[in-house]
């Protein structure tokens, strides 16, 4: 044999006989059919290879933040020659499976684009699947799931709840509840959301914590704007959208212009795979140097800038940081 | 030799095993010095992966700068009379004409520092909206340099042969506008093809924003204005275009990093974003031109 089989021998037979003696010691069934085993085996090596990447990943930074516009469920869908409804259900499928990863790497707060509001203009058979599945799947997830009840992940709903039917609303605001107390990572759920309707709330907001004396008017400022958002922060690190369509379609625009770094992912989404997430955050640590030095510059600039209606001389400040 | 391969691949492999397939509640008391080998193990690998990373994408701009030959530049392509040119210019205004979608507001960001030739790309940016007939062009750069440069930039426009050769001799009626507390400049006479060019910065998004939130509680306190009619509507119709054209169709992200700079929020709603590092391409002409390549394959759906 040459020295190459050799090592690839080697490797594989302590992989195997390590694994054989933990399960050995371990399982209660000793005497277990061959194909189950095999499963079982399966199973649980590609479970320890992603703790194995995930681990790996955790040795550079992690995002606190990741926001996915879930795109591509209803092409997945015609592609797969199914219903719209099975694309929905795949989607679901596959966001449980994306929270779970994101949980493994250690991101505290995941938002997800579950319904825009122009999404009320598609068919009203549409519109009432997606109410039913997400009454369904949301109820699912705040009772069952091993993301709240072993590692106690919140839910958010974020969005304007009052365009939903009212089942859907106390379904939502069971979830909420019930959640509400977990320290595990926060998932916010954009459902019916649209960027320009949370920053017209944010303003109404701030106007009336200014009328109502809360806020002086002197006060009024990017801070305060943004501390009453719907999705206040933490800073959107990454921004994620599936389908390749390159645009946000009124998602997080405020959050994402702040230098999120965005990745458009021509997948669909119930394709969207553990090797797309690690690529992307991969990408994200290769990129995190340059970002937080932006970041380091604008948060610079911001606070003398901010406040000013236009640039006078005395307040070149971000030119000569940037020329310095 | 079999043996020394045997316990270099048993030691990583156990360690794997040791630290990541047990489960917590049967570890027995951890060695700190093995747990540090692994950990020091995996962030070894991890750089691997960075580096194949930036390799690849190296690798990537490196092909797309190669296999793209052309260099379009403007200004020989607007200016100069050899038949190679000539022909070049025709087969490049045919591609733009026959383009099936084009954006109504194109959007450029450049990128943080970029000064040395910020008033040539200007007006190369014009005259590329000139050949492709857009009417709308918004040019942004973060840190407010665009408007540091506006007197310069408005006198190159005025007297630009690049932008008249891009109308077919024909000027058209340049409007610039600096932004919300700044004055229109009409640069040229009123002609029959306007080009309304917006120059851009951080202090029209964010800072505008709060601006409106504080003239709007100016309004509610003073009892002209009632908080409960504050809507998305009133709110849009604030901040609408100063030209009354739509916000920006399609945004050219002109830098290394797929990162918004600060980029106005409001008007980024339904903005298509085209993102090319300078590494990529020979000159801003060829982002432009791939740019309006990509907007017009896109698909348009609004929600339904």
């Amino acid at each position: 044999m040459s020295q190459q089989s050799e090592f690839i021998f080697a490797l594989s037979t302590t992989v195997f006989l390590a694994y054989v003696v933990l399960v050995g010691t371990h399982s209660k069934h000793s005497a277990m059919p061959l194909q189950k085993h095999c499963r079982k085996l399966c199973s649980q090596a590609s479970k320890i290879f992603r703790k194995f990447l995930v681990h790996i990943l955790q040795q550079g930074p992690i995002p606190k933040h990741v926001a996915f516009i879930m795109d591509g469920n209803r092409r997945f869908a015609r592609k797969s020659h199914q219903v719209t409804t099975s694309g929905h259900v795949a989607g679901f499928h596959k966001l449980a499976n994306v929270l779970e990863w994101c949980n493994d790497l250690g991101i505290k707060h995941v938002s997800v684009f579950a319904f825009a509001i122009n999404n009320f203009n598609r068919s009203e058979e549409e519109v009432s699947a997606l109410m039913h599945l997400a009454k369904d799947k949301l109820k699912e997830l705040a009772d069952n799931s091993e993301l709240v009840r072993y590692h106690g992940a919140r839910i958010r709903i974020v969005g304007n709840k009052a365009l939903l039917p009212s089942e859907v609303r106390q379904v939502m605001d069971y979830a909420e509840k019930t959640t509400q107390d977990n320290k595990g990572m926060t998932l916010n759920v954009c459902f019916p959301y649209s960027s320009t309707d949370e920053m017209t709330s944010a303003i109404r907001a701030l106007i009336d914590d200014a009328e109502s004396g809360k806020l002086q008017e002197s006060k009024i400022s990017e801070g305060a704007l943004e501390s009453r958002l719907q999705i206040p922060g933490p800073d959107l690190d990454i921004l994620v959208r599936t389908s390749g369509q390159i645009r946000f379609s009124n998602f997080m625009l405020w959050q994402s212009s702040k230098m999120a770094y965005i990745q458009f992912i021509d997948v669909y989404w119930p394709e969207f795979s553990l090797f797309h997430m690690l690529s992307i955050m991969i990408s994200w640590q290769c990129a995190y140097l340059g970002i937080e030095k932006k970041k380091q510059t604008v948060a610079e600039c911001a606070r003398p800038c901010m406040l000013s209606a236009s640039v006078s001389d005395d307040e070149t400040c971000c030119s000569e940081r940037e020329a310095a | 030799m079999s043996v020394t391969l045997w316990l270099l691949a048993f030691v990583p492999v156990a360690a794997l095993i040791r630290f990541v397939g047990i489960p917590d509640d049967t570890l027995q008391q951890t060695k700190p010095f093995l747990r540090q080998i692994f950990d020091g193990l995996c962030y070894a690998i991890l750089r691997f992966l960075h580096l194949a990373f930036a390799v690849h994408k190296s690798f990537q701009s490196w092909v797309q700068m190669t296999l793209l030959q052309n260099e379009v530049d403007v200004h020989d392509l607007l200016l100069g009379d050899r038949p190679a040119l000539v022909e070049e210019r025709a087969e490049l205004e045919m591609f733009l004409l026959s383009l099936p979608q084009r954006p109504e507001h194109f959007a450029v960001v450049l990128p943080d520092g970029h000064t040395d030739d910020i008033v040539d790309d200007v007006e190369a940016l014009c005259a590329w909206s000139g050949m492709a007939k857009i009417p709308r062009l918004t040019v942004y750069s973060r840190d407010g340099r665009l408007k540091d440069f506006a007197d310069a930039i408005e006198a190159r426009l005025r007297k630009s042969k690049i932008i008249s050769r891009a109308y077919n001799n024909n000027p058209p009626s340049i409007i610039l506008d600096l932004g919300t507390h700044y004055a229109k400049r009409h640069i040229t006479s009123p002609g029959n093809h306007p080009l309304h060019v917006s120059l851009w910065s951080r202090e029209d998004g964010f800072p505008a924003l709060v601006e409106l939130s504080r003239s709007l509680a100016k309004q509610v306190s003073a009892g002209t204005l009632s908080a409960k009619s504050i809507d998305e509507t009133m709110v849009a119709s604030l901040l609408k275009d100063p030209f009354g054209f739509a916000h920006p169709e399609l945004l050219l992200l002109y830098d290394d990093l797929i990162c918004i700079p600060e980029f106005p929020p409001w008007q980024l709603q339904n903005t298509e974003v085209y993102q090319i590092g300078q590494g990529s391409v020979k000159s801003l002409g060829d982002a432009v031109v791939r740019a309006l390549g990509s907007y017009a394959k896109i698909e348009k759906r609004w929600g339904k």
